[in-house]
């Protein structure tokens, strides 16, 4: 039987990522692709942002030399109410402020890019087969083989068999290798479809009219992202796979083009309709378990995925880097049982994937309960736009001969919303506050100290004492500073 | 408007060769409950007489989504790939 050190199944971002960390650390490897190329199966949005650069700098120099690739400098956010007139734009960018976070040690402030996989995947896969493994395309892999309770090799469709030390399973969301070993079938809930379209267009007039900005829509529908290629743009959807699913795939997407604002644009930049795929996403509040004797599961077979944005092709990469790793540290010590393997969770808890995943409860259950659901998010514009209404200048050029009685009308309503709101908000806005690191919480109450008048005298340290005697949350942030 | 309505059979490409059977349905298992009606895009599963029916030439149009498998509870509908070499092509991105 033939043999080699680890086996990847998957020609994907992750699969390819391992085979690529695995030859580098001289190990024997192969890559088992169904598709007759890599990419052939696989559509993404996809945008890759800026931790790209730090974490994967030698695939981000080679983008721009591909045919689909855009930069991405920012995202737009446009919020469409019940009657598809856009109320609100809001762009996020870079600032000169930019300079003390990381990524802008490399001068890329909020920065991403925009590639198609049939682009990204050849690129990864080929990055693997210099570093020396194989890539076997057009083969399905159909089952694993288990000896005592270890997976020792796979089965190809054909029914041959390959021997592995340790088997990796790349194999995307619906995983036929986590299945086979037993260790989960479906989801149940923890993963979401995402219909997509692609349409072509000009390029400069794209270049013109939405420049290096990728844009999302939300409003009372399914929230829906745009993303821009070189000549071309997708329009796409999430929605988790669960019983209260109540729609055609594709009447989603169609559901948002039908907003006047999007049906110009597509007139404006010459759009065609060309692709429509619909693709498991995994989005879930923490990954799966993700090894068992002989095997690693990685990326979306293992549930990776970002619970906040659902971006995935980071996590593949980075999970398949430090299975490989973790492979040829278990190799090397001759034991590749399950209690050896637990070592890759250590592992990637311990690196930036597990610092992806430390909020996933909350980050999951503020989009479920929001741009999800089309009642809720009718609440939330109506909020916003009273909000944004309030604006001091508004009242100033507000033509209604009552200023201040319209300010009072503005803030009653806003009390009238409030009920509503602040269900909302106590469940699943305020839970994020968890998120907020001690440090940053130490820094705001040190500020707000001078604008209140009682605790102004105090030494710094008396008032931080004092209010965390009176606020328990106060005082375990505090004590984790 | 006739161009913002997606026709599956224009904007899904599929490969010449035989599939064969990837999905298996067990009709014993369904309940009837109409799920894998509501999330399969390209209208291959009905409904009749409290039971699913999927079309005979499924492997045409498919898109290889797994919707169908994840959504159905009662574990009626097995999903594996098509045939090596065959199926969904991804054409444009
Ligand atoms: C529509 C959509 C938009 C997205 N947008 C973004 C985005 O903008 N940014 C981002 O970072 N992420 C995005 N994601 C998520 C991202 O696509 C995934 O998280 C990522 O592709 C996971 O990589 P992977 O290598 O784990 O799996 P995959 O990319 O699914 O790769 C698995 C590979 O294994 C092959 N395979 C499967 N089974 C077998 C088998 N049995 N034998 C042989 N080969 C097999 C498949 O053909 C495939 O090539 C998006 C996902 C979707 C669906
Ligand atoms: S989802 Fe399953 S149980 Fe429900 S109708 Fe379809 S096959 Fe039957
Ligand atoms: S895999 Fe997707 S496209 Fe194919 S039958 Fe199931 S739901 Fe329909």
């Amino acid at each position: 039987m033939e043999k080699w050190d680890v086996v990847i199944v998957g020609g994907g971002p992750g699969g390819s990522y391992a085979a690529k960390t695995a030859a580098e650390k001289g190990l024997k490897a192969v890559f088992f692709e169904r598709g007759d190329r890599p990419g052939e199966k696989n559509s993404s949005g996809a945008g890759l942002g800026t931790r790209w650069w730090r974490d994967f700098p030698e695939i981000m120099s080679k983008l721009p030399e591909l045919p689909s690739y855009r930069k991405a400098d920012m995202i737009v956010i446009k919020v469409v109410d019940e009657e598809n007139r856009v109320r609100l734009v809001h762009g996020t960018t870079g600032s000169d402020r930019d300079g003390s976070r990381w990524s802008n040690s490399l001068d890329k402030g909020m920065a991403g890019a925009a590639i198609y996989r049939l682009d990204l995947d050849p690129l990864i896969a080929d990055m693997a087969i210099q570093a020396g493994a194989e890539l076997r395309t057009s083969t399905l892999i159909s089952d694993v083989i288990i000896d005592n309770g270890i997976v020792t090799g796979v089965k190809t469709e054909k029914g041959e068999s390959i021997a592995a030390e340790v088997v990796i399973a790349a194999d995307g969301g619906m995983s036929t290798m986590a299945r086979k070993a037993g260790m989960r079938n479906r989801w149940g809930g923890g993963c979401t479809l995402v219909p997509q379209l692609d349409f072509g267009c000009d390029g400069d007039k794209l270049d013109a009219v939405a420049g290096n900005a990728e844009w999302c829509w939300f409003g009372p529908f399914n929230g829906a992202y745009q993303m821009h290629f070189a000549e071309s743009f997708h329009l796409g959807a999430g929605k988790w796979l669960r019983p209260d699913w109540d729609t055609k795939p594709t009447e989603v997407l169609e559901r948002v083009m039908e907003i006047p604002a999007f049906r110009k644009f597509c007139k404006v930049v010459d759009a065609q309709m060309r692709e429509y795929q619909a693709h498991f996403l995994p989005w879930l509040k923490k990954p799966v378990k993700s090894y068992t004797g002989g095997m690693m599961l990685v990326g979306d077979a293992g549930g990776f995925p970002c619970p906040l944005d659902g971006e995935g092709i980071w996590h593949a990469c980075m999970s398949g880097r430090i299975a490989a790793e973790t492979a040829a540290w278990a190799i090397s010590r001759g034991d590749v049982s399950e209690r050896a393997l637990a070592e890759y969770e250590r592992r990637w808890k311990a690196s930036p994937l597990g610092l992806e995943h430390q909020y996933g409860a909350e980050f999951v259950e503020l989009w479920d309960h929001s741009i999800f659901d089309p009642e809720l998010m009718k609440g939330l514009i109506q909020l916003l736009l009273e909000f944004s209404e309030i604006h001091p200048f508004s009242i100033l050029f507000d033509w209604s001969d009552d200023h201040v009685g319209c300010l009072n009308q503005h803030i009653e309503h806003l009390f009238d919303m409030m009920p509503e709101f602040s269900d909302f908000a106590s469940k699943y806005m305020s839970p994020l506050g968890n998120t907020i690191s001690p440090r940053v919480v130490k820094r705001a109450l040190l500020q707000a100290k001078p604008k209140v008048p009682l605790f102004k005298f105090l030494p710094d340290d008396l008032y931080l004492k004092l209010l965390a005697r009176m606020n328990s949350r106060i005082r375990s942030w505090l004590e984790t500073v | 408007m006739e161009e913002f309505k997606i026709d599956i059979k224009k904007v899904v490409f599929h490969k010449e060769g035989d599939t064969g059977d990837f999905i298996n349905y067990d009709v014993e298992k369904c309940d009837g409950c109409g799920m894998c009606v509501k999330v399969c895009s390209a209208g291959l599963w009905s409904l009749k007489d409290g039971k699913a029916r999927l079309a005979p030439r499924y492997g045409e149009l498919c898109l290889e989504c797994a919707a169908c498998w994840e959504i159905c509870v009662p574990e009626a509908i097995d999903f594996s790939y098509p045939a090596s070499g065959s199926g969904v092509t991804i054409k444009y991105g």
